[in-house]
Formats: structure tokens, sequence, C-alpha cells
């Protein structure tokens, strides 16, 4: 095991270049879909044109979050330097699964926060008079489905920071266990994260458009929305506990 | 080839199947979540227009809303439960 801090090295780059490049392609998505809404929602209303601005422009800013964090995840992982003193294979792993997951991670939420901002500016252009509404709502929707995507971040910066440098008794079966279980906790929050963001986002998109149609029933959908959100929520959550079991409680 | 003795082989492969088991668990977890999470979120979404349209239903709707999710959330405790297992009960 003379070239473990090269592996390492290796490791971290690569993690890097696949994080930032799989959390791009769904930020770029859903910024996409919500200025194609808001230019139909323009060519309809063009009136409308501050509401639909400056809702475009929040909208793409909370659905770029899952980008912005696996950018600094890259950083951390290019520019880190963490490795000092004894090292052992398994970091390399830490480094590769803390790319992985924050990558996967932004997928769900981006797509999420895509749609519900779209179907805000939709709903804008329908209805400019309940521009305010719909905006604060989409804001809720997207928060609620971005927290999916702070729980990779949470996980991923645990991988890096507080995954032991060195483990006592390094046979090769125990390093082969930690390795895999880091890397499996990285897929496990990555992959689990999915489900949550796009399906929130969908709750959210929804409610803008019933919001921006029966804005009378306000109340009534934003309860609905919570409720939902909350459930869908819930399958992220088991995720980030197994990856927790996985980075903390085993090998 | 360096030959290995018997014993150094087993603990390897004992290693080799546990480490296994924790990445068969990350990717159950991982998988098995994004089902749910779409299923219910689309669930939500509709309740929510649902609720909009008619909200004289609004109980009615609530009530098919959480039903409708904690049956499509079932498959999501299932791939828990195999990943806990996978984490503490083999090997």
């Amino acid at each position: 095991m003379t070239m473990t801090a090269e592996i390492i090295q290796i490791c971290s780059f690569l993690g890097a270049g696949i994080g930032v490049g799989i959390a791009s392609v769904t930020s770029g998505v859903g910024t996409g879909i919500i200025a194609d809404q808001a230019n139909i929602a323009l060519m309809k209303q063009p009136k409308a044109y501050d509401k639909l601005f400056s809702t475009m422009l929040i909208g793409q800013a909370a659905t770029g979050t899952g980008g912005i964090f696996s950018l600094v995840v890259a950083l951390l992982l290019l520019f880190g330097g963490f490795e000092q003193g004894v090292v052992h294979i398994h970091r390399a792993a830490a480094m590769l699964a803390a790319g992985l997951a924050v990558g996967l991670g932004a997928v769900g939420p981006a797509l999420g926060a895509g749609y519900s901002g779209g179907e805000a500016c939709r709903s804008i252009g329908r209805m400019p008079r309940q521009g305010n509404i719909i905006m604060g709502n989409m804001l809720i929707g997207q928060a609620l489905s971005q927290s999916s995507s702070i729980f990779a971040l949470v996980v991923s910066l645990l991988l890096i920071f507080s995954t032991p440098m060195a483990i006592e008794d390094p046979t090769a079966a125990r390093l082969i266990q930690k390795f895999i279980a880091y890397l499996g906790s990285g897929l496990a929050i990555g992959l689990g994260t999915l489900g949550p963001g796009a399906g929130i986002g969908f709750v959210a998109g929804k409610a803008n458009d019933a919001i921006g149609r029966f804005p009378r029933e306000r109340a009534k959908v934003i309860r609905t929305m919570f409720l939902g959100a909350a459930v869908s929520e819930s399958t992220a959550i088991y995720a980030l506990v197994v990856s927790f079991l996985l980075i903390f409680a085993v090998g | 080839m360096e030959t290995i003795d018997a014993t150094a082989m087993e603990l390897l492969a004992n290693g080799i199947m546990k480490a296994s088991a924790f990445l068969g668990a990350g990717i159950c977890m991982g998988i098995g979540a994004l089902g749910p999470g779409v299923g219910e979120g689309f669930v939500g979404g509709k309740a929510c227009e649902g609720i909009a349209r008619s909200p004289e239903n609004q109980s009615l709707i609530m009530r098919t809303m959480l039903v409708g999710q904690a049956v499509s959330e079932s498959t999501g405790i299932y791939s828990l439960v195999i990943a806990l297992l996978l984490i503490f009960a083999t090997g």
C-alpha cells in the first residue's frame, strides 16, 4: 500500500468531476423549464413582465442551489489536502462517495424545484393579480424540495470531514468493508433523494397551479401541500438514516 | 504468487461478503426511495388540485391522499427493512 496517498488524490478528483457533472445536468434542465414557462407566460401576458421576471429569477436561483452545493463540495475535494499522517485506503472511497452523494442528490430536487417554478410562472401568466401569493408559495415549495439536497450535502460533508484517516487493525477485510460501506452510503443518500425531491416539486407545482386558479381556497391547498410534501419526504429520511448507519455504525 | 493460509483467506472472504452487503444496502435504500418519493409527490399534487376544484370535499380528498401515500410508502419501508437487514443481520 505505498500508493495510498495517490489513490486518495485520484478518487478526490474523480468524485469532484462526477459530482459537479451530474448535478449540473438537472440544475440546467430545471432552470430551463422555468425560463421556458416564463417566456410562454410573457407571450400571453406582456403586462405582467415585472412579476414574471422576478419570479423566474428567484425560482432559478432556488433551483440552482443543488448545483452550488456540488460546486462547493468539488472545490473542497480538489483543494482539500485533508490527508495528514497515517492514511488508509478507505479515505479514497469517502472522497469518491462525497462527490457521488452531492451530485446525485442534486438531481431530484433540481427537477422538482424546476417544475414548481415553471408552474408558478404559468400560473402568474394566467392570474397576474395573484403574483405575490403564487411566488411565496413557489418559494416554500422549492425550499421543501431542496431540503433533500441539503441531506445529501450533510452526508457528503460528513464523509469528507468526520471519517477517520486511519483505522485500528487495518486488515484487508476491514479496509474493504469500510471502503464499500462509504460508497454505499453515498449511493444511498444520492439516489434516495432523487424521488422525494422530484415528488415534492410536483406537489408544489400543482399547488401553485391550484392557487392561481382558485385563489380563495389557498389556505386549504397550502395545508394539503405541506402534508403531501412531508409524507413524500419520509423516504429521503430513511435514506439519510441508512447512510448515517453505513458511515458510523458498521465496519 | 505467494500462498495465503486458510484462515486469512476465510477472513478476507468474510470481509468481502460484508462489504458487498453494505454496498447492497446503500443501493437498495437509494433506488428503493425513488419510486415512493415520486409516487407520493404525484398523489399530493393531484390532491392539491382536487381540493382547489372542490373544496367542500376537502376531508374526503385529504383522507384518500393519506391512505394512497401510506400504501405508496410501503415499498420504501420494505427497502428500509432490507437495508437494515443487510447492514446488521448478514455476514
